[in-house]
Parts: C-alpha cells; structure tokens; sequence
C-alpha cells in the first residue's frame, strides 16, 4: 500500500501562508488587474500574460469562470457564433457546428479548458475577493483596485469593521459582466455616464460588443457584457463568442497602453 | 393633387448594406421619371473624412436610450462611443445595431449635402444601414421606421428588416429561440419568405418603392398611398410589404401612374 508522506498540520498551515503571502506580496503592484474571471476577463488575462504582462484577477466567487459553465436555461452546452470558434481552437475545446455559422460546445469542458490555459499563461488570481473601490492618482487615472475578502460584504459594517486593502496596476479591465462595477464606481464619483441595457438583440449584439471594448477612462478598460451596460448596447442571448473576442481585444488595447 | 416640379434626385449610400444595389435604384428612378436627372453621390462621408470627428460626435450623442422615454436632447457622449463612430464613417466596421433619434439622424445628413444642392427642387435621398425611430406620441414611445420623408429624406435597410412587424408566432418563438441559445437561422428557416431578411435577394427591388415615396414626398408632400397594391403604400407588417413591393400585380395605383406618366410627358 502507497503511504502518504508524513507532514504534519503545521507544516500545511505554513506552507499554505508562505506560498499565499509571497505570491500576494509579489501581486501588490503589477501591470493589469482584471476584475472578474468570466470568459472575457480570463481571456484577456491569458492574452496579457502570454505577451509576458504580470496579471491579477480578482474574482469575488471561489470559482472561475462566470457564467461561461452554461449556456442558457441552465443547460450546460455553451454556443458560439462564427467566428469565435477561432478561440475554441486555439484553446483545444471540441466543438461542433449545429447551424450555419453556429457552433456548441460542452460548457465544462470548455470553461475548464479556458480556466487551465489563463493559469498556464501565467496569470494569477485573487478569489473569494471582492472589488471595493478604485485607487485614482493624478488626472483621476485608474491606477489600482480597493480589495476585501467576499464573505465581508455579506456582514453588517457594525461588527466586522475589516478595512480593505488597496493594489496597484498600470492598468485596469473591468469584466464584471452586466454590473459594470468598475465603470459604476466611476460614475460614483461623476467622472462616467453609463448608459445602461438596451433591449435584447443577439443579432447585433455581438459585434456592437467588441467594437465598443476599449478604454473608458485613462486606465480603465472595459470587456465582455461590462461593455454593454457601460454603452447601453443590445443585450445579449447566452453566446459566448463575443466574451472571449472581447477579452481578445482588451488585451490588445492593455497593451498598447502597458509599452 | 398638386405637383411640384423636382429638378434632379440625389441618391447618397454608405455603401454598407449587403445586396442594396444603388445603381439599379437609380436606373429604376431614371425610368420612371425619364426627364428628371437622377444622380448617385455615393458616400456621404467621402468628400470630408477630415470631419469625421465631429459627424462621430454628432451620430454618438443622438442614440435612443430607452424607447419609454423621449429623448429631450442631445446627450454628452462617452469616448467609446465617439470611437466606433469614427471607425463606421471611416469605413473600418461594418457592425451596426445602435438605434438613432429619426428627425435628429435627418439633421446630420442634411449637413452633408453640399451647400450649391440645399434646395427644395432637388430630392435628397440617402440609403443607409442605419436603425432609427421616431417618437410617438399616441402610445408615447419611440417606433422604428424604415424611412423618414424630408429634406433629405432617409432610408434604412435594417429598418426594413426590424421595423414593419414579422408574424406574431415568430416574436414568440424568437424570444424562446433567444433564451435557450438556439440558432435564430434555424428560426428564420421556418418562415422562409414570411419577411425581408439582412443581405435579401430582394432588397434592392423592395427599395425601388422606397425610393418613390421619397421621390412623391419631394413631388407632392404625400409620400404614401392607401392601395394597398401601389408601391407606396406604408406597410406595417412584413406580409402587406412583401405584397405591396413584390406580388401585387401593378406598380402604381391610377392616380399615381397618372402622375408620373404626366412626368414623363412634360
């Protein structure tokens, strides 16, 4: 019989904070923070770090992945339009073609295979972590993220009293998906006019979508359906191309703003 | 019912709709009104591409928000917007989707035509792929229209696809297709020839009657007709356009052809 090594308790506790703290240590200043590890975030994150960029995303839930597991009605077949199945290939995720310019695929697989490649590229993640604010220097450029833990927001401000911690990047991507937190809390402080959803469209959506992933504020990117809220854009049915071709994009504009 | 005397039909496109052939149009035009010059300007953005910020300005401050509410001015854009502007009048996009204010989108385009050619005697026309709406105050919401009559009168392609209503069956079963991700193609497959679609065969020949009723708005001040078989009888619904523009078994009803056989004699 295979007999574990023997480690005891103290020996995972420490090992679990040293790895923890320096990792966390080395994060406190790097070149993107992405809030959100939906498609778009994930992509954008492993696009940015496969060009060498030191990246961090944050991500309130313990999983990654958003809502990229399944399509819709909670069924977990997740679809694409041409020509996102570039993506799916270049991720190595089967797909197939069910309509003309349609393609399904597995929704955990898919994710997984998304998740694994975004870690392989090096990027690393802070979750159960929630988005608290922005840090602004001078111009009011987006210059980091206010941070806490998740389970914070969930008790009264009365008894926990945890004040947050602060991070710096040079740049930041909000990918929250339909609440745009990042851009909201911008227009907090009356420097972004969001302009909310418009009515369904997939038709158009989609590419309206990607045309509008870009630099809101000096510093601030936004990708995936933060776009649409940030736009008031169409709203979207449950497809995915547009997410992973957003991410694309706002890696290409982080790094044209990182050189 | 009193003619106006038109000295020339200007026909301006974006050159973004798949399968709108402005060349045929014109030549359509030139046909049935024979002594009327009938020009393609081509695309509007071309002769000033040193404007296009300030046109992207203009497009980007003028998209309807919410249809329940009226648009009371002109809005602050935001940067992103003003961008994909830039990139649709530079020709770099083709993406569409943004629904425009209607009378606000005619005010920019008036802009673009040149200053010897602002006159009443000439009919401006411009083709766009465009979605605009217009408010209505009945049911105080905005509406989206294929054309608005005017100086310079609009048309717009997705308007003809989005605007005159499709059969009732199909929104319901549009709204299920949408929710659970499944193919709409597969959705429009099943009403096959039921409505005008993006990149239509048809497109083009549905416009011709288009382009009349711009053209009778510039000649009369009416653009539209209550036959339903003359081409410019304002269809509501998919079925009546379809009808209207392509089945009916004439062009005109006897008061209009008389009109513009009246045209071709003079």
């Amino acid at each position: 019989m295979r007999r574990f090594s023997p480690v005891g308790e103290k020996d995972i506790t420490r090992a679990i904070v040293t790895e923890f703290a320096k990792q966390f240590e080395e994060y406190v200043e790097c070149d993107c923070i992405i809030i959100g590890g939906g498609p778009s975030g994930l992509m954008a994150g492993r696009n940015l770090a496969k060009a060498g960029k030191k990246v961090l995303i944050i991500e309130r839930n313990n999983y990654l992945g958003g809502g990229f597991w399944i399509g819709g009605y909670l069924m977990n077949k997740v679809t694409v339009r041409h020509p996102a199945e570039r993506v799916l290939a270049e991720l190595g995720i089967p797909y197939k073609e069910v309509g003309s310019g349609l393609l399904v695929a597995d929704g955990p697989h898919a994710c997984s295979k998304l998740i694994a490649s975004t870690c392989d590229a090096g990027v690393k993640f802070a979750n159960m972590t929630i988005f608290d604010d922005l840090v602004l220097k001078e111009d009011s450029r987006v210059a980091g993220v206010v941070i806490n833990w998740t389970p914070i927001s969930a008790l009264p401000r009365e008894i926990t009293c945890v004040d947050p911690i602060a991070l710096e990047s040079r740049v930041v991507i909000d990918a929250t998906g339909h609440d745009a937190q990042v851009v909201k809390k911008l227009e907090e402080r009356g420097l972004v006019k969001t302009k909310g959803f418009g009515a369904m469209w997939v038709e158009r959506s989609e590419d309206l979508i990607i045309e509008h992933t870009n630099e809101v504020h000096p510093g601030l990117i936004v990708t995936g359906m933060a776009v649409s809220t940030t736009y008031g854009l169409p709203r979207m049915g449950p497809t995915f191309g547009a997410m992973l071709l957003s991410g694309e994009v706002a890696a290409e504009i982080a790094l044209e703003n990182l050189r | 019912m009193k003619v106006r005397r038109i000295a020339r039909v200007l026909l301006y496109d974006e050159g973004v709709a798949e399968k709108l052939d402005v060349a045929e149009i014109a030549e359509y035009l030139r046909d049935k009104l024979r002594k009327v010059p009938v020009e393609m300007k081509g695309n509007p953005f071309a002769s000033c591409p040193e404007k296009s910020p300030d046109y992207a300005r203009k497009f980007a401050s003028i998209k309807i928000q919410d249809v329940s509410r009226k648009m009371a001015s002109e809005q602050e854009p935001l940067y992103g917007e003003i961008q994909y502007e830039k990139r649709r009048i530079l020709g770099k996009t083709k993406a569409f989707g943004i629904l425009y204010e209607g009378f606000h989108l005619q005010q920019i385009f008036s802009e673009l035509i040149a200053w010897e050619e602002r006159t009443l005697r000439f009919a401006h026309i411009f083709f766009t792929n465009r979605l605009f709406a217009t408010w209505e105050e009945g049911d105080k919401r905005y509406h989206a229209r294929t054309s608005v009559y005017g100086f310079p009168s609009l048309i717009s392609t997705t308007g003809l696809v989005e605007a005159p209503a499709k059969p009732r069956e199909y929104y319901l079963l549009k709204q299920q297709y949408e929710r659970m991700g499944k193919d709409l193609l597969e959705l429009k497959g099943r009403f096959k020839g039921g409505f005008i679609d993006y990149a239509d065969e048809h497109l083009t020949e549905v416009m011709k009657g288009y382009a009349m009723q711009a053209v009778f708005y510039s000649l009369t001040g009416d653009p539209f007709c209550e036959d339903k078989g003359c081409r410019l009888y304002n269809a509501h619904w998919q079925e009546e356009l379809i009808f209207t523009q392509l089945e009916s078994q004439y062009e005109f009803c006897g008061q209009h052809a008389r009109i513009l056989d009246g045209l071709r004699r003079k």
